[in-house]
This record gives C-alpha cells, sequence and structure tokens, in this order.
C-alpha cells in the first residue's frame, strides 16, 4: 500500500491558492504582533509607530490572506468531493479558520481603535490585546498546519 | 510497518510544511522593513523587526532544505534527481542568497545606523517572485508521475 502523493491536476489551482493565503495569512499575523510586542517595550514616538504599522498589517494584509486562503480551501474541499466529509483534520482546519477569524478580526478592530483614539502614544490597553490575540493567532495556526500535513483521524 | 511509515512521512511533511512558513514569514518582515523604510515615519519600526527578520530566515531556510531533502530520501516515491525537485533546490539557493544579503544589510543598518540599501525593494520583490515560483514547484510537481 502506497500514499497518494500525485493528485490530479484539476486540484493544484485551489491547493496553490489554499496553501498561498495561508503563507501570506500567517505571514501578515506575525509581522503584526513582532511590531506591536516590540511597541509593548519601546516608548514613543517608535512604539505609536511600531502600533500603527501592526494595526494597518492585520488590517491590510491579515484580513485579505484570510480569504483567499478560506475560499480556495472550500474550493479544495469541492475538488475532492470532501464537502461533506466528517474527518477529523477537516474539522480541524474549519475550526483554526473560522474561529482564528473571529480573532483576527478583533485583533484588527482593537488595534486599529487604539490607532485612532491615541495616535501619537504608545500601546494601550487595546493595542495590547491585540497583540496578544495575534500571538494566540499565531499557536492556532501551528496547529492548523499539523492537521493538515498529518491529518490526524 | 504501513502505520510507522505514515507517521514518519507525515511528521516530516509537517516539519518541512512548518519550515516553508517560517521562511515565507521572514520574507514578510523582510518586505514590511523595505516598506517602513519608504518612510521616515515608520523608519523606527524598521529597526525593530530587523532583528526577529535576521534570525527567521535562516533558520526557516535551512531547515526547510534539511526535512525537504528528508522527505525526498524517505520515500520511494521521490528522487532527488527528479526535475521538480532540482528545480526546488536551485531556487532554494537563489532565495537563500538574496534573503541572505537581505538580513545582512538590515542588520548593518541596525547596528550601524548605515543607510538602507536603495534595492533592498527590489531584492524584496525578486526573493518574494523566487518563493512564489518554489511553491508553484511544490504543488504541481512538473515532470513527476
Amino acid at each position: 500500500m502506497t500514499v497518494l502523493l500525485i493528485r490530479p491536476d484539476s486540484w493544484n489551482l485551489p491547493l496553490l491558492l489554499h496553501v498561498g493565503g495561508a503563507m501570506a495569512l500567517v505571514a501578515s499575523v506575525t509581522v503584526a504582533a513582532v511590531a506591536l510586542l516590540q511597541g509593548w517595550r519601546a516608548s514613543d514616538p517608535a512604539a505609536a509607530s511600531l502600533k500603527r504599522f501592526g494595526a494597518r498589517t492585520l488590517l491590510y494584509a491579515g484580513i485579505p490572506s484570510y480569504f483567499v486562503m478560506r475560499i480556495a480551501a472550500q474550493w479544495v474541499l469541492s475538488k475532492e468531493g470532501l464537502d461533506n466529509s466528517n474527518a477529523a483534520w477537516i474539522g480541524d482546519g474549519f475550526l483554526a479558520a473560522d474561529a482564528g477569524f473571529v480573532l483576527l478580526v478583533i485583533a484588527a478592530i482593537v488595534a486599529n481603535l487604539a490607532v485612532r483614539r491615541d495616535p501619537e502614544s504608545g500601546l494601550g490597553k487595546l493595542a495590547k490585546v491585540g497583540a496578544g490575540l495575534s500571538v494566540v493567532l499565531i499557536a492556532l495556526y501551528v496547529f492548523a498546519v499539523w492537521a493538515m500535513t498529518t491529518k490526524p483521524s | 510497518m504501513y502505520g510507522r511509515r505514515r507517521m514518519g512521512y507525515s511528521t516530516l511533511l509537517f516539519l518541512h510544511v512548518t519550515s516553508a512558513f517560517t521562511m515565507v514569514t521572514a520574507a514578510g518582515l523582510f518586505l514590511a522593513i523595505a516598506l517602513a523604510q519608504q518612510s521616515d515615519r515608520h523608519s523606527a519600526t524598521a529597526l525593530r523587526l530587523a532583528p526577529v527578520a535576521a534570525i527567521l530566515w535562516p533558520v526557516g531556510s535551512l531547515l526547510a532544505i534539511v526535512f525537504g531533502v528528508w522527505l525526498a530520501l524517505h520515500d520511494s516515491q521521490y528522487s532527488l534527481g527528479d526535475g521538480w525537485i532540482i528545480a526546488a533546490i536551485v531556487l532554494w539557493v537563489i532565495g537563500g542568497a538574496i534573503g541572505g544579503r537581505l538580513g545582512a544589510g538590515y542588520r548593518k543598518v541596525t547596528s550601524s545606523g548605515a543607510a538602507a540599501d536603495p534595492s533592498a525593494l527590489v531584492m524584496n520583490l525578486a526573493l518574494i517572485v523566487t518563493l512564489l515560483v518554489m511553491l508553484i514547484d511544490m504543488i504541481y510537481k512538473p515532470g513527476a508521475s
């Protein structure tokens, strides 16, 4: 018995968009997390600049990347005929993607709200919540990569 | 036997893909630094992101090639002589050279306050194109039977 390593050609484009979107999502959230965490440690005006950069990255890079990843995921499932599958790894993927989206939106809102309320000062409570959520998201994405690659039953 | 083999393949794939995600994350940080350097307002941001990118790039790229080669050796359906694997290794060398140069340049800016390299944005775009072609090669596996 061998593992199926070569997939039908028609699955490749949606898979490329799914993996590419996921990579862009992880990179965006990590850039935001690093900027916000560094802003936490920095003093003004560097902290204000880092806060703004992190908040904008979540909004303009993180959320669009999420949609590319998520829409392509549904496309891959449809191509593979797994729309109604109860496989554990698919459930794990949905959990990470959908719960992660809620956290991503909250992180983007609170970080951008912090910038709007106080654009020239350090992180403040709201942006610190955004920083914390970004770190939680990175952990969730590592779990998603584990589930997608190892496909636990 | 099958279970053990499957487990080994899955674990190696997870480690290889996670390393690739780390590479792309470092490239994202490199791009963020280059964009931040375009305006005086965000120049402090660039200096704060550089040390993290300088760690993630070498770690991610080294682990990606180690686990990638291990994966090719581990599974009988792959061979290091396959065209798409050779292409991936060549792209990895090109990407490694660009990323290494970007990382060294940013480290210099951070440590000595030297002026930013004006070609950094072009090098960032070249790195992103290289990583994108590498991803296409990994997904489509041209020439694989």
